[in-house]
């Protein structure tokens, strides 16, 4: 997958991945998540009434994939907001938690800013394509299957972010968070991606100045949740540890962005 | 020029022998003639639809079951589109009220039927082909792929009362993509990457939405305040597809 980007104008790349199909979806989201949660969606028609069935077969391996999607217009915008001016966000980072049933649970996204929720990243990701479809067209480099590699390649992105923060965990603590909290904030850095190529679009020399700063953002938001996430994970706080991973994290979005924005 | 094939002799039940000569041959006027008492010598065989269909039917086929009382079975049977399910005068109505983009019948669209996007699928292909690229497999993984997309997103949102199945998502959507098929067609005429274009493409993948969002919030139940929501999943899908009429 790491092959060179392509950057061969006029000359159709040999496809890897031919056309985007339901059987793609399987690597969306770092996990078969996606067909699991459509299974709960569609298994209530074809298992009639056992989708409590479905529902707790799939909420073993994950939290429940309703929750990330419980967002509303409002929710959006400033989700949208904290993630690409996280400077000037004043207030505080942490979840809010409500004792349900004897345990504590965090409040769904509609009314905690922040909650992850999954309608974002889906956003992103799907903006991300598109805009780079049209960036590539503007190039004179569009062909259906050169934005089908172009899927696959973020798809990857989005992989690769997971995976980074999910071994920071491990290194760092027990790594117990859900996994689709990990893809949730893995997805927010699509959108800061989108503003970059969005830029590019209008003018080709605001690429390299929204580069830098939505990557110092995305670092910024990255480090102020996983510290939140890594509070409520570790119970030995080893500050100085702590601290260096955080600061390779936000480093890392760099030439994840790069790699991303790369036409 | 007559093609020599073997037409095996017609044998009279007088017990005329194959061989007796030209003028005794008779080519049988109607083609096909039931029902024949049964001569061992005839190549064709009598049948009538009860029973066992003939082991060789090198020309039968071809002439059969055209007749007049076969079997009475024949007339009963529905007119095919009828049989197929496709009933023209539903998608023509269907397509009239897509042409308005201000006012969305969810009437006529609460039975889901797919005859209406094919055709215009197909239509969407024959204008690119027309452009000179040949998009009909792409169209259809792309169709594919985003009709999933919106229909894992729409119950997601949607929660418990999420009532849209993955049929009639597909249906909505391939109705709601009349506009960008007529965008192909005028993108024909305009030139490639103007200004034009991009202004067109947007008016139409704007109209192509503003229906999809309306129907799609009226049939499956959602509520009013995700339709921002999957408006932009709309238009998402919508776009992505303009990206192939443009370029």
């Amino acid at each position: 997958m790491y092959t060179s980007p392509g950057t061969q104008p006029g000359v159709p790349r040999p496809p890897v991945n031919p056309q985007p199909n339901p059987f793609g979806n399987a690597f969306y989201g770092a996990g078969s998540e996606f067909i699991r949660s459509g299974l709960g969606a569609y298994g209530e028609r074809i298992l009639g009434s056992s989708s409590e069935y479905v529902q707790s077969n799939i909420s073993r391996y994950f939290s429940d994939p309703q929750y990330y999607f419980q967002v509303n217009d409002q929710y959006v915008r400033n989700k949208l907001k904290v993630i690409l001016f996280p400077f000037l966000y004043r207030g505080h980072w942490t979840r809010i938690t409500e004792p349900v049933g004897g345990r504590l649970s965090y409040k769904p996204p509609i009314y905690d800013i922040n909650a992850p929720d999954l309608y974002i990243p889906f956003m992103a990701f799907g903006t991300y394509v598109v805009l780079a479809g049209f960036l590539m067209g503007l190039l004179g480099k569009f062909s259906p299957e050169a934005l089908s590699l172009l899927f696959t390649w973020g798809l990857g992105g989005w992989f690769a972010q997971v995976l980074v923060l999910k071994l920071m965990l491990y290194t760092l603590g027990s790594g117990e968070a859900p996994l689709l909290d990990i893809v949730a904030y893995g997805g927010y850095a699509f959108a800061g991606i989108c503003v970059t190529i969005l830029g590019r679009i209008i003018w080709s020399y605001s690429y390299y100045f929204l580069m830098a700063w939505t990557s110092l953002s995305m670092g910024a938001f990255l480090v102020k949740t996983m510290k939140r996430v890594l509070f409520a994970e570790v119970r030995s706080h080893v500050s100085s540890m702590h601290n260096y991973c955080l600061l390779i994290l936000a480093v890392a979005q760099i030439p994840l962005s790069v790699y991303l924005g790369w036409i | 020029m007559a093609k020599e094939f073997n037409v095996p002799p017609v044998v009279f039940p007088s017990g005329g022998n194959p061989g007796s000569g030209p003028q005794q041959r008779r080519v049988p006027t109607a083609p096909f003639q039931p029902p024949r008492p049964a001569n061992p010598n005839l190549p064709f065989m009598s049948f009538d639809i009860g029973s066992a269909p003939p082991p060789t039917s090198f020309s039968a086929p071809v002439f059969g079951a055209t007749g007049v009382g076969i079997g009475s079975s024949f007339e009963d049977e529905p007119p095919l589109l009828e049989e197929l399910g496709i009933n023209t005068r539903q998608i023509w109505r269907k397509t009239i009220s897509i042409l308005n983009p201000f006012r969305a019948n969810a009437n006529l669209h609460e039975d889901a039927d797919l005859s209406g996007p094919f055709i215009f699928l197909i239509a969407f292909g024959l204008f690119q082909l027309l452009a000179g690229k040949i998009h009909f497999g792409v169209i259809l993984g792309w169709v594919t792929f985003a009709s999933f997309f919106l229909y894992v997103v729409f119950n997601m949102l949607a929660g418990r009362n999420g009532n849209l199945d993955l049929y009639r998502c597909l249906s909505l959507l391939g109705y709601c993509m009349l506009p960008v098929v007529i965008f192909s067609a005028f993108s024909l005429f305009i030139p490639q990457g103007g200004v034009v274009a991009y202004s067109m493409a947007a008016v139409f993948v704007l109209w192509s939405t503003r229906v999809c969002t309306c129907l799609l919030v009226e049939l499956a139940s959602c509520g009013d305040e995700h339709r921002g929501l999957i408006a932009y999943a709309c238009f998402l899908i919508y776009t992505l597809f303009s990206l192939l009429v443009i370029f």
